[in-house]
């Protein structure tokens, strides 16, 4: 329902996206507004450009840009919250008839070498919002050297067909891996760079050093750390989604300038009204204006933005169903703090650091940072969501078979079954298979669905994986009190 | 009357401060209590199985894995507060042997009520509100730190404070800086096991050290590494008195 604007406008289009309004070609000029509101039918999701609008044309950022005619903007929709949600995709092959530069062979297809236009061609982007990204085999390090890593992969069974291609696959001139994603919003960088504390207590070594410019960094970027830093990841993006190997030092200078300065979050919503009303600080403003990478256990508690709402006057003057709302997002906030359970065999967590397995804590375990919920000491987690046996049916998705050579996981044992190796897949370790880079929590209205796999369709389906994870045993009421205040980030 | 109470308290209290002292060595599968008095509040356990007596080694920095054996390291507390249900060990060291399997156990609270999550002494603090740089004179100084048994694993809120101690100094000192990093690899009995480090463990010990010094900030030049195998016990606060578990260390020695 995420299009379907309450507008006549809208109805009348009949799931017609208004042409240059919500969906942003490249190249399409239009200037970048200091504040960009995005309207769906349950509120607002507000842009802010600190420090002013931005003309996009001729930004690198916003035009095309290498053989695929797509820019950084295609997959990265400001109004998805800067990423690019499964229902936008879809709407978008309607209305190009599957021509749009978004559907690339190179990965907005389930493998290059299917047949391009037809829908099950495509099926993984349209019907989950994943785009493939393929990863060399064996891996390689930050300089391009060869890893031998300490597993070996095979594939048990792949609908796709690519990791068997004589062209992209495994056994393939250019060995590679295919693995199918959702894309990380860009935004709120501030948070994700932020390095709290220097070290990476989850591997217990310092936070990675950049090899580009020798300092220290956060290792929050992408699903699998497979790059450092922006610049890098800007190289990376444009390489493998873009077709495009030239990027200027001017223009890589000119997306970081964009964007250090764009923030996301939720503003508003249909029932509760504005996200910063009665004493409340939702909304990118707060973002904007607040100090990076706090723990909130000693500074602003998460989500406390919302603390104003846990006692609302009785004659203040909203309708019950404001207060209802606004109420059940103040005690999902305290949920996500205080309900605690038991986290279980989880690398990253678990081990190899001594929290103990398991240990009793809450979302702010991990999700411990001020304003953003965000790791302020970063680092790659393995909550399951792609690894069996804890990863929900995905028959959609290839199935790999890993092997260690030498220890085994600490948690999978020797032999492990993964539809994303993901952290692995850059160190060439046993030990990170099923790990994921912790994901941003703001902005999540407009692009669904969620998790690296996008095997969560919805927000309540985030909390019921958790629930079933961890048998955290949630009620009802709780649960809807999650899904509201995630839904107000 | 007054005087052979006296002395009877007396005898208890030696006879406490003796019993406090006992240290114990042990190797087990450790057990969950799942007690609930907020964040990192379970009790984590285990029996030693030659005498039947269970412990509580929850205070270890490095909590146990409930599908693994663990070597426990330890003195009898001198205040037992029953919080899990077994006698506290305090200090207390847990290492993890990955390769003896254990099979998994939690019981339930039973009416203990854990402990409250405090902050341990040894913590890192965050780069928006560093920890100041030690003033001068600058002297020699040697910043032992501990490892877990087989591992070069830095532990949280334990070695890796004692680290960045280490590089705060050498950079605060500009002095050079030599590592050497220990294995213990003379076989030592417990539990009727024989436990010895691999002898390329000192290596990866030091170097792991080394990895921690240049990416705080110590310059490279000024740092040496050097490994070597079963070395004479250090008593130093880093050990918290537990000086058996000193053979498995890396000594950083800086010199202004």
């Amino acid at each position: 329902m995420k299009r379907s604007f309450v507008s006549v406008l809208a109805l009348l289009a009949a799931f017609t996206l208004p042409a240059g309004a919500t969906w942003w070609s490249p190249g399409d000029g239009t200037p970048f507004p200091a504040q960009y509101d995005d309207a769906d039918a349950d509120g607002v999701t507000r842009l802010l450009l600190d420090g002013g609008p931005m003309e996009t044309k001729g930004h690198p950022f916003f035009e095309p840009k290498g053989n695929y005619g797509r820019a950084c903007v295609t997959c990265h929709q400001p109004s998805d919250g800067m990423s690019l949600s499964a229902e936008t995709a879809r709407i978008r092959w309607q209305e190009t008839a599957g021509k749009d530069p978004l559907f690339a062979a190179i990965d907005g297809a389930n493998c290059p070498d299917l047949a391009q236009g037809e829908r099950a061609s495509h099926s993984l982007l349209l019907d989950h919002g994943l785009f493939r990204i393929a990863r060399p085999w064996p891996p390689v390090d930050h300089d391009g050297q060869k890893i031998e890593p300490d597993f070996t992969l095979e594939v048990v069974r792949d609908p796709t067909g690519c990791n068997a291609s004589k062209v992209w696959g495994l056994s393939s001139p250019n060995p590679q891996v295919s693995v199918f994603r959702r894309p990380r919003p860009v935004a709120n960088f501030k948070y994700i760079l932020a390095m709290g504390f220097a070290i990476d207590p989850k591997v217990g070594k310092p936070l990675p050093i950049d090899p580009e410019t020798g300092q220290m960094v956060s290792g929050n970027l992408m699903a699998d750390r497979r790059a450092l830093s922006l610049e890098a990841q800007m190289r990376d993006a444009a390489h493998s989604h873009l077709g495009f190997d030239a990027l200027t030092p001017d223009d890589i200078k000119r997306i970081r300038d964009f964007e250090d300065r764009i923030f996301v979050a939720r503003q508003r919503d249909r029932v509760g009204g504005d996200l910063d009303a009665m004493g409340a600080r939702g909304g990118p403003e707060t973002l904007a204006r607040s100090a990076p990478g706090r723990l909130g256990s000693q500074g602003a508690a998460v989500w406390s933005e919302f603390a104003a709402w846990e006692k609302i006057p009785a004659d203040a003057d909203i309708t019950p169903e404001q207060r209802a709302w606004r109420e059940s997002v103040a005690r999902g906030a305290r949920v996500f703090r205080e309900k605690m359970f038991l986290i279980t065999d989880s690398a990253g967590i678990n081990s190899p650091v001594g929290f103990g397995n398991p240990v009793r804590n809450s979302c702010v375990f991990c999700h411990n940072m001020s304003q953003m919920g965000m790791d302020v000491a970063p680092g790659q987690v393995d909550l399951g969501t792609t690894t069996m046996p804890f990863a929900d049916s995905q028959p959609h998705l290839p199935l790999f078979r890993l092997t260690c050579k030498g220890p085994a996981h600490p948690h999978y044992g020797r032999v492990i079954h993964t539809h994303d190796p993901g952290y692995a897949l850059t160190t060439g370790r046993c030990e990170d298979v099923g790990k994921i880079t912790l994901q941003t929590l703001r902005g999540l209205t407009g692009r669904a669905p969620y998790f690296a796999s996008g095997s969560a369709p919805d927000l309540r389906a985030v909390i019921d994986y958790y629930d079933r994870r961890y048998n955290i045993g949630y009620t009802e009421q709780e649960k809807r009190d999650l899904v509201n205040l995630m839904g107000a980030l | 009357m007054r005087r052979i109470m006296t002395a009877l308290l007396a005898l208890l209290s030696f006879n406490s401060v003796a019993q406090a002292a006992e240290a114990v060595r042990f190797i087990s599968c450790p057990i969950y209590r799942d007690t609930d008095a907020g964040r990192k509040s379970g009790c984590w356990l285990a029996e030693e199985r030659e005498t039947g007596r269970r412990f509580d080694i929850t205070q270890s920095a490095t909590k146990p894995d409930w599908s693994m054996a663990v070597l426990i390291e330890g003195r009898i507390a001198d205040n037992q507060d029953n919080a899990c249900g077994a006698m506290v060990l305090e200090p207390v060291r847990v290492s993890i042997l990955p390769a003896q399997a254990c099979t998994r156990a939690m019981i339930p609270a039973e009416g203990f009520p854990g402990r409250r999550f405090v902050l341990p002494s040894r913590n890192i603090r965050p780069l928006y509100a560093p920890e100041p740089a030690p003033p001068p004179p600058y002297t020699a100084q040697l910043f032992p730190i501990p490892f877990d048994f087989g591992r070069d694993f830095v532990v949280y809120q334990q070695s890796d404070w004692m680290l960045v101690r280490a590089a705060t100094y050498a950079k605060a000192s500009g002095g050079n800086v030599v590592i050497t990093g220990y294995a213990e690899t003379e076989p030592v009995h417990v539990s009727g096991q024989s436990l010895a480090e691999p002898a390329g463990l000192g290596k990866t010990r030091a170097e792991m050290a080394r990895l921690w010094l240049v990416s705080l900030g110590v310059p490279t030049d000024k740092v040496r590494v050097e490994w070597k195998q079963n070395p004479v016990p250090l008593a130093d606060p880093a050990f918290d008195g537990l000086t058996e578990i000193s053979r498995r260390r890396v000594d950083i020695r800086v010199t202004p």
